[in-house]
C-alpha cells in the first residue's frame, strides 16, 4: 500500500463531484474547467477529463453544444442537465456526510492522538 | 536541421517537425489503444485531439514558425499520457455505476469475450503463451492444447508451429498500455547482414550472438580429418561445408521480418514499456547521436534492404499495426512464407545449376576443337557458351546488383533483351546436341588384329606404359572430363583403352587389338577407326602400352576405344604395373576365373603390382587365391553367413566355424596362436562325444524297437487268441511297418 496511490484514489473518488460542481455554475469548456480546479488545487489531466466528460454525458447528466472558436476548432461547451443537477445534488448529500463523518473521526483521532501523547 | 511536414489536424494546416508529428502519432496511437473498449471512443479521442489542435494554433499564433518536439512534449504533460491516467478512469467510471463496462475489466476478460482474437495469453502461459491462447480462441482447456502440442512435438511439427504461432500471434500484453510487448523486426541498429540474428535476439531477450551462432552452425563446419592429418593434407584439416537451409532461412526471414523503423517500433522491439516517456527518453537519446545516426543512415541509404522486403514489411505492418491479426491472417502469413521459401529455393537451386554448367563448360572448353567440326557446330558451341550459358549467369547479376542498388525496375529492354538472348542460346544448344548426336550416329565395322610380339614364349608378361611413372602420367585436374586425358598442344589423348586378361590355348602369350569408333556413318566410323594410331610393344618380358590414343583436332574425337586382349598361356605369369591403371588411360578388365567367363559390362577389379599366374581353371595370384577376390580397400572387411573376413595389405584374418585364421603378408602358411589350437582342440573333443552320444542312441533306439516287437509279437498272439479279430494295421502302424 502506497501512500501515493492511496491519495490519488480518494481524489479520484472526488473528481466527478467537483466536476459536475464547476458545470453546476455556469456552461464551461473543459480547459476552463482544468484551470478552476487547478486554481482550487486539484490538479487533473485533460487526458482523463474528456473521457469522464464523455461518460458523464453518455449517462445524460451533461449536454453540451458547439461555439466557434477563432484559436483553432469549434469548442464543446458542457451543461448540466435535470438529471446531472439531481444526481450532482445527490452526490453533494452524499459528499456532505461523508465530508462531516470523516471530520468527526479525523478530529478524534487528533483529540485520542494528542491525548496519548501530550 | 530538421525536416517540417504540413498536416491537416482536425481541419487545422499544422507545420510540424517530421520528430514531433511521430511523438504525436505515437501518442494518438496509444490513446487509441488505452480507450479500445471504451463506449464513445471515438467522441474521446476526439475531444482531446481537438484540443492538441487548439494548443497547436495557440503556439502558432505566439509566433513560433512550427510545431517542435518540446511543444508536442509539453502538451503531451498536460494532457497526461495513458498510463497516467489509468486509475483514475477506471475508479470514475465504475463510480458512475450506469453498467458500463469498466475498461480494465473488459482487457482482462479480453481474450474470452466476443471478439474472436487469437491472442497469446501473458496471463495463463508456460513458456510463450500460445496453447493458452490458443486454448481461449477455441475455448477450451489449455491442457488440451498443450498435450497436442506436445505430441506434435513428437513428431515434429509441433516445435515449429509453437515458434511460428509464437512469433506470429500478438501477446495479450499487445493490449495493454504500459506493459511489457514485444514484436519481431530486424535491428537495423546492431546489423550485420539484415540485422535478422540481432532482431531474433531482441525479441527473445538473449544475445545477438546466440541466433547467429546458430546461423553460422550449418554454414561451416569445421570437421577435423584426424586420419589425413598428414604434412601434405594440412589444408584440409578444416573443411568448410555449406548448408544452403541456413541461407534460405536467413533470407527468408529477412524478407519477411519488417526492419523496425522509428523509435516505438524500436522499443516494441526490445520489448520496453511502451508509453509517452519511454519514447521520450528513447528520443533525447536519439538526438545525442544525431551524428552518429546520420552516418548510420547514410549508409543505410546504399545499404541492403529490398524492395520486396519492405512490400512485405508494410503488409506484415499493417495487420499487426492493427492489432487484429486472425487466424486467417495468420495462416496468409505463414502461406507466404511457403510461398517464398519455395520460389527461393527454386531460383537459387537454378541460378547453382547455372553458374555450375557454366564453370564445366569454361572447363572442357578447351577439348571443343577435338570433338566439333569447323563450321556450323563451332558457332553453336560458342552461340551456347555465350547466349545460353554467359547471359543468365550476367542476367542473374544484374538483377540482383540492381537490386540491392535499389534502382528502379524499369528495365524492360533489358529484360527483353536478356531473355530473347537466352532463346537463342536455348537454340544454339539444341543445334549443337543434334550436330554433335549426328557425328556418333554409326559404328565402325569391328576389326580385330594381332599385335606383333617379339618373343611370345616369355615365362612372365608384364603390362606397363611407356608414359612411365604414375605420378607423370597423372592429371591432377578439376576439369578432367572422361575419357579424354592429357591435353597436349595440339593433342588429346583419350583413356579409351580397355585391357581383357583371357586365357591361351597354346603355350606362348597373344595380344589382339580391336579398334572401334563412331562417326556419321560408316565410311566416317570406319576411317576414324583405321587412323587409330595405338602401339602394344613387347620389350623382352614387359609390354608397354601408349599412354592414350592420340586423337588430333583434324581427325577429332568420335569416341575412338581400343580392346587389347592378353592371352596369357596356362601356367605363365602376368603382372599390371600401376602406371597401366586408370591413371594412364589403361582400363583393366579381368581377370575371370572359369565358370564366370568375361562379361564385357563386368568390370571386375584388378590388382595392379601384383603378379597372377594363369592356372587351368583361371588366373591366381602367387599364393593362391583367385585373382577375381575382390580386394578392395572398401571391402577390407566381409561379413557374410559364414564368418568373418578382414582384409588388409595382404595380411588375413578369416574368423568362421573353423576358429580363428590369421595369414601374414608373404607367408602362405596358416599360422595358429594357442587359443585357437585351443579352440580346435575342445571341438575335436567336443566332436566325438557327441559322435559317443549319437552312437548311443542309436544303439538305444534300436534295442527299443526290438523290445516293442516282441512285446507286439506276444500281444499278437494273445489277440488271435482271445479275439479272432483280424489285426489291423492302423492300430499299429509304426511297429509293423518297421517289422514288414
Amino acid at each position: 500500500m502506497n501512500i501515493e496511490n492511496t491519495a490519488s484514489q480518494m481524489r479520484k473518488g472526488v473528481l466527478e463531484f467537483c466536476i459536475l460542481s464547476v458545470i453546476k455554475q455556469g456552461e464551461a469548456y473543459p480547459s476552463d474547467i482544468i484551470d478552476k480546479m487547478k486554481a482550487a488545487n486539484l490538479n487533473i489531466f485533460e487526458g482523463t477529463l474528456y473521457p469522464l466528460l464523455t461518460r458523464l454525458k453518455n449517462a445524460e447528466f451533461l449536454t453540451y453544444r458547439w461555439i466557434e472558436s477563432n484559436s483553432g476548432p469549434p469548442r464543446k461547451y458542457f451543461s448540466l442537465t435535470e438529471k446531472g443537477a439531481a444526481f450532482y445534488a445527490e452526490l453533494e448529500t452524499t459528499w456532505n456526510e461523508l465530508a462531516n463523518a470523516v471530520k468527526a473521526i479525523t478530529e478524534q483521532e487528533q483529540h485520542s492522538s494528542n491525548f496519548n501523547n501530550p | 536541421m530538421k525536416q517540417v511536414i504540413n498536416i491537416n489536424f482536425h481541419g487545422q494546416v499544422v507545420p510540424i517537425e517530421v520528430s514531433a508529428f511521430d511523438l504525436l502519432k505515437s501518442y494518438t496511437d496509444s490513446l487509441a489503444r488505452f480507450f479500445a473498449d471504451e463506449e464513445g471512443k471515438e467522441e474521446i479521442i476526439n475531444d482531446i485531439e481537438s484540443r492538441i489542435a487548439e494548443l497547436f494554433q495557440e503556439r502558432l499564433k505566439k509566433g513560433a514558425t512550427c510545431i517542435t518536439d518540446e511543444d508536442v512534449n509539453a502538451i503531451i504533460k498536460s494532457m497526461g499520457r495513458p498510463e497516467e491516467f489509468d486509475g483514475e478512469e477506471e475508479k470514475v467510471s465504475s463510480a458512475l455505476g450506469g453498467g458500463e463496462k469498466t475498461s480494465s475489466a473488459s482487457s482482462n476478460t479480453q481474450t474470452n469475450t466476443g471478439n474472436k482474437r487469437l491472442y497469446r495469453d501473458e496471463n495463463n502461459k508456460v513458456i510463450g503463451g500460445v496453447c493458452s491462447g490458443v486454448a481461449n480462441y477455441f475455448g477450451t482447456d489449455p491442457i488440451i492444447i498443450r498435450i497436442v502440442f506436445v505430441l506434435l512435438a513428437f513428431a515434429g511439427a509441433g516445435l515449429l508451429a509453437y515458434f511460428i504461432l509464437w512469433i506470429a500471434v500478438p501477446s495479450t500484453a499487445s493490449q495493454h498500455i504500459g506493459s511489457v510487448r514485444k514484436k519481431l523486426f530486424r535491428d537495423p541498429d546492431d546489423k550485420i547482414i539484415g540485422g535478422v540474428c540481432s532482431g531474433i535476439g531482441n525479441y527473445f531477450g538473449i544475445n545477438s550472438w546466440i541466433p547467429r551462432a546458430l546461423f553460422l552452425i550449418p554454414f561451416l563446419s569445421f570437421v577435423f580429418h584426424w586420419s589425413n592429418w598428414g604434412f601434405y593434407d594440412f589444408p584440409n584439416f578444416i573443411n568448410f561445408s555449406f548448408s544452403p537451409g541456413a541461407f534460405f532461412l536467413y533470407v527468408i526471414f529477412w524478407l519477411v521480418i519488417p526492419e523496425a523503423s522509428g523509435t516505438a517500433e524500436k522499443l516494441e522491439m526490445k520489448g520496453e514499456k511502451v508509453d509517452m516517456n519511454s519514447i521520450k527518453n528513447s528520443v533525447m537519446e536519439e538526438m545525442k547521436g544525431v551524428q552518429q545516426r546520420a552516418e548510420k543512415f547514410a549508409k543505410e541509404a546504399g545499404g541492403v534492404a529490398t524492395e520486396k522486403s519492405k512490400v512485405m514489411g508494410s503488409e506484415v505492418k499493417a495487420v499487426a499495426k492493427k492489432g487484429s491479426r486472425s487466424l486467417g491472417d495468420v495462416i496468409v502469413f505463414l502461406l507466404k512464407i511457403f510461398a517464398y521459401c519455395i520460389i527461393g529455393v527454386v531460383v537459387i537451386t537454378l541460378v547453382m545449376a547455372l553458374l555450375g554448367i557454366a564453370i564445366f563448360a569454361i572447363g572442357i572448353f578447351p577439348l571443343k576443337d577435338f570433338v566439333l567440326t569447323e563450321g556450323w557446330q563451332n558457332v553453336y558451341a560458342w552461340g551456347t557458351l555465350i547466349f545460353f550459358i554467359a547471359v543468365p549467369v550476367v542476367g542473374i547479376i544484374t538483377w540482383i546488383i540492381r537490386r540491392l542498388a535499389k534502382m528502379k525496375s524499369n528495365s524492360r529492354i533489358l529484360t527483353v533483351s536478356f531473355v530473347s538472348m537466352w532463346v537463342l542460346g536455348w537454340i544454339s544448344f539444341m543445334l549443337l546436341i543434334t550436330s554433335v548426336v549426328k557425328d556418333f550416329k554409326s559404328m565402325n565395322t569391328a576389326n580385330e588384329q594381332e599385335v606383333f610380339l617379339s618373343n611370345p614364349g616369355v615365362n612372365k608378361l608384364e603390362l606397363t606404359n611407356s608414359a612411365g611413372n604414375v605420378r607423370n602420367g597423372y592429371r591432377y585436374n578439376i576439369f578432367r572430363l572422361e575419357p579424354f586425358e592429357g591435353l597436349d598442344e595440339d593433342t588429346a589423348y583419350v583413356r579409351n583403352v580397355e585391357v581383357i586378361i583371357k586365357k591361351a590355348l597354346n603355350d606362348s602369350f597373344h595380344v589382339t587389338m580391336k579398334k572401334m569408333a563412331n562417326g556419321r556413318s560408316k565410311r566416317f566410323a570406319d576411317t576414324a577407326a583405321n587412323l587409330i594410331d595405338y602401339k602394344v610393344e613387347q620389350q623382352d618380358s614387359l609390354l608397354v602400352f601408349d599412354k592414350g590414343i592420340a586423337i588430333n583436332k583434324h581427325d577429332k574425337f568420335r569416341n575412338q576405344r581400343i580392346v587389347i586382349t592378353v592371352y596369357v598361356p596356362v601356367g605363365k605369369q602376368i603382372r599390371v604395373n600401376r602406371n597401366v591403371g586408370w591413371g594412364n588411360n589403361v582400363h583393366i578388365s579381368g581377370p575371370w576365373n572359369d565358370g564366370d567367363w568375361y562379361d564385357e559390362d563386368q568390370g571386375l577389379d584388378w590388382r595392379d603390382n601384383t603378379d597372377y599366374i594363369m592356372k587351368a581353371d583361371g588366373l591366381y595370384t602367387l599364393d593362391g587365391r583367385p585373382a577375381n577376390e575382390n580386394e578392395d580397400e572398401r571391402e577390407r572387411v566381409k561379413v557374410g553367413k559364414d564368418g568373418i573376413e578382414i582384409n588388409d595389405d595382404g595380411n588375413q584374418i578369416k574368423i568362421d566355424s573353423d576358429g580363428i585364421k590369421i595369414k601374414e603378408k608373404g607367408e602362405g602358411t596358416y599360422r595358429y596362436n594357442s587359443k585357437d589350437i585351443q579352440t580346435i582342440d575342445s571341438l575335436q573333443q567336443k566332436t566325438e562325444t557327441e559322435k559317443k552320444r549319437a552312437a548311443d542312441s542309436i544303439k538305444k533306439s534300436i534295442e527299443d524297437s526290438q523290445k516293442k516287437l516282441e512285446q507286439l509279437n506276444s500281444k499278437k498272439q494273445t489277440a488271435l487268441l482271445q479275439k479272432s479279430e483280424p489285426l489291423t494295421l492302423s492300430s499299429y502302424p509304426m511297429p509293423l511297418f518297421i517289422h514288414l
